[in-house]
């Protein structure tokens, strides 16, 4: 019996639990879901429309043109982290193109808008061999400059703000209305000094307002230089054949110009206006107050006939 | 009974090597067909599994089984292709997420999925070392491809081309690692994940390269009107993507006709899925919806018929050992007649006799019974790390 002991190896259980795979663990955050946007205006309209219910972040740093600005690696890690990230569409933040994002996530708050976006004249494609693929021109970018459609991107946001917190609709519906009546009393003001301002041939610095021109009927003209430079001599050259056909008086600028700029230009009978497109969160203020201070050099430059 | 099944005991271990012999070839009859069923249920299980975790596939009208194989299996032959704008219609539907997958390229004989970022977090997918790729010209390989090519973070893999003696054809593309995949024991393992646009960068149908508009660039171009610049073939075009040149690479077209291999389907819920699935069924449609647990059963299915085949086999050569047996058994009667004869003689009776010789066949057959046993068990108990790490490795 002691051998028959000895050979009791009839079953071989396995104490041990089988081995499991080591579970992935998935970072979970704590707070609010994050909204990521590439420009500050549609940072604030998810502010104004969201609250504190989301957090918004537009982390492109102060000074630097959204449009053009090529976040680096770990910001794109946090846009990948976001809940929900805001686009412009029209070809904005061109960085889009080149990064990888999660399709689920992002919303083009233009989309519906499409009909409405302005081709820019004047580009220079390239193909490849006289019958190869070619590219496209662009379109213009700053579509939050027509009010009208600042307004249809709010409701894209709202929209998005809506999937992404249906519980919290009602409160979203209510800020966007509200929201939607401060563009329109916005518009309707901008439309009064549009009117004042009629037929006017106006200069702008910078080709960024071609929304602005087509929402409000404005004659201007677009050249392309920097608040911050002093144009070159082809430039001043360039402007004077210009006068020859479009007499401006005043020409509006993204910013404060160079004060030799701003001289020269006096010498030439043309004033000058900053028109801050706000792409960028601003100084001081929001998006609706630096609209109200365009606004008012607008009205100031051009004001009611007594 | 104590006394009989002692005197068998002794004599069975006094001829410890027929008894050996004898017991191992019963211990193997009995095991090979439930060990093999064991082994094909687990290998089945684990197929199945990547089947079960991908709930749809839509790709091009053809051989399911292909389009189920290159998308689950990253396998070389790859179904025809699909345009992206499949992935944006199955998205905007509202059905359903959509998770573009292009799994043409290779690397060496690592496959080279182009996706999105939703695949990882859809497969579970968690990361050894890294992150997900970010930019254009990043990529994340599977664990078993860091240890083949001995790459990690930082490091650099170079796609290849897809024929030897295509002179004409798109330069291989070196991709920066930024991510290496925990070991997942599927078939990501042996893959490396680029954006579906760095695969279309692959193809070349997106590339970067100097600015026709700029003088250094003067070589490379044809001609020019007012708008336009037309480049000729000694273009240099960037294989790798940096910092410095990333802005200069785009793409010519619309995406939206941009090629696929296939779309993975992850419906909201299952009636969405039905619905879905009701909008390919149309035979006139130009692609076709999948659902890979049925077709990856089908394939099992043939080949668990030829395992029936494996087993109808190892049962003949079980009765065939079997008669050995007995035969063997028999002859040792005979060549025991003196022992069995003396037994008698001392005062054994038959049927005490005959009690002591059944008692050595049915310890036999109980040892080999147990061994049978004990190793199916160790077979299911440690058959899927040995699956994991030598099959499917």
């Amino acid at each position: 019996m002691k051998r028959l002991g000895l050979i009791a190896f009839l079953l071989i259980v396995v104490a041990c639990a089988p081995a499991e795979r080591a579970d992935v663990s998935t970072e979970t955050r704590q707070g609010p879901p994050q909204v990521y946007t590439v420009n500050y205006p549609l940072a604030y309209f998810a502010e104004r429309i969201a609250g504190d219910s989301v957090a918004v972040v537009f982390p492109a740093p102060d000074g630097v043109d959204p449009a053009t600005w090529s976040p680096p690696a770990e910001t794109i890690a946090e846009y990948q982290r976001a809940d929900l990230v805001l686009l412009n569409g029209a070809g904005y933040a061109g960085w889009i193109q080149r990064v990888t994002l999660s399709e689920s996530r992002l919303v083009n708050t233009s989309a519906s808008l499409a009909d409405s976006l302005i081709p820019v004249a004047g580009d220079v494609t390239h193909s490849h061999g006289p019958t190869g693929d070619h590219s496209h021109g662009d379109t213009a970018i700053t579509t939050w400059l027509d009010v009208e459609l600042a307004v249809g991107q709010a409701r894209a946001v709202f929209d998005a703000l809506v999937r992404l917190r249906p519980e919290n609709e009602t409160g979203f519906r209510a800020r966007l209305l509200a929201l939607e009546q401060d563009l329109l009393e916005l518009d309707e003001a901008l439309k009064d000094v549009a009117a004042r301002i009629g037929d006017a041939r106006l200069l702008f610095s910078h080709p960024v307002y071609q929304y602005f021109v087509r929402r409000y009927s404005f004659n201007g003209l677009s050249v392309h230089w920097e608040p911050d430079e002093k144009p070159t001599d082809e430039q001043w050259r360039e402007l004077s054949a210009a006068l020859e056909v479009h007499d401006a008086k005043w020409m509006i600028w993204e910013g404060d110009p160079h004060p030799e700029t701003v001289s020269r230009l006096a010498g030439m009978g043309i004033g000058t206006l900053v028109f801050q497109p706000a792409g960028n969160r601003p100084a001081a203020g929001n998006y609706m107050s630096v609209m109200r201070e365009n606004l008012r050099v607008l009205q100031q430059a051009f004001p009611p006939s007594l | 009974m104590r006394d009989v099944l002692y005197l068998a005991w002794r004599y069975l271990v006094y001829h410890r090597l027929k008894t050996a012999i004898l017991v191992t070839s019963i211990t193997l009859i009995i095991y090979l067909p439930v060990g093999l069923n064991v082994v094909v249920e687990q290998s089945s299980q684990h197929l199945m599994a990547r089947a079960e975790a991908t709930p749809l596939l839509v790709g091009a009208k053809g051989s399911p089984l292909e389009l189920a194989l290159n998308s689950l299996y990253f396998s070389p032959e790859y179904p025809e292709l699909i345009d992206y704008s499949e992935a944006t219609t199955v998205a905007d539907s509202g059905l359903a997420d959509a998770i573009p997958l292009y799994a043409r390229f290779r690397s060496r004989s690592q496959p080279i999925v182009g996706t999105s970022l939703d695949y990882f977090s859809f497969h579970d997918l968690g990361f050894a070392s890294g992150r997900p790729m970010a930019v254009l010209g990043e990529c994340v390989v599977g664990a078993a491809v860091a240890e083949a090519l001995g790459v990690d973070t930082g490091d650099t893999v170079t796609s290849s081309p897809e024929t030897v003696f295509d002179l004409a054809g798109v330069y291989p593309l070196r991709m920066k690692v930024s991510g290496v995949l925990e070991k997942a024991f599927t078939p990501d393992d042996e893959a490396i994940f680029v954006d579906v646009k760095t695969a279309w960068i692959i193809q070349g149908l997106g590339h970067g390269h100097q600015d026709l508009a700029r003088a250094e660039a003067a070589s490379g171009v044809l001609s020019r009107t007012d708008d336009n610049i037309i480049a000729n073939a000694s273009l240099v075009q960037y294989n790798e993507i940096t910092e410095d040149n990333s802005d200069s690479f785009h793409f010519h077209g619309d995406l939206a006709g941009y090629p696929l291999t296939a779309v993975l389907v992850v419906p909201k819920d299952e009636k969405s899925g039905v619905i879905l699935r009701g909008r390919y069924a149309d035979e006139n449609a130009g692609s076709q919806i999948i659902r890979p647990v049925t077709v990856i059963n089908e394939l099992l299915d043939t080949l668990l018929t030829i395992q029936q085949f494996i087993v109808a086999a190892v049962i003949i050569v079980g009765l065939a050992t079997i008669a050995t047996a007995a035969l063997v058994f028999m002859l040792s009667l005979r060549l025991r007649q003196r022992e069995i004869d003396t037994m008698l003689k001392i005062g054994g009776s038959r049927p005490r006799v005959a009690s002591m010789l059944l008692a050595e066949v049915a310890i036999v057959l109980l040892l080999s019974s147990a061994f049978a046993t004990a190793i199916t068990l160790l077979t299911w108990r440690f058959g899927p790390a040995v699956i994991e790490n030598i099959v499917l490795t």
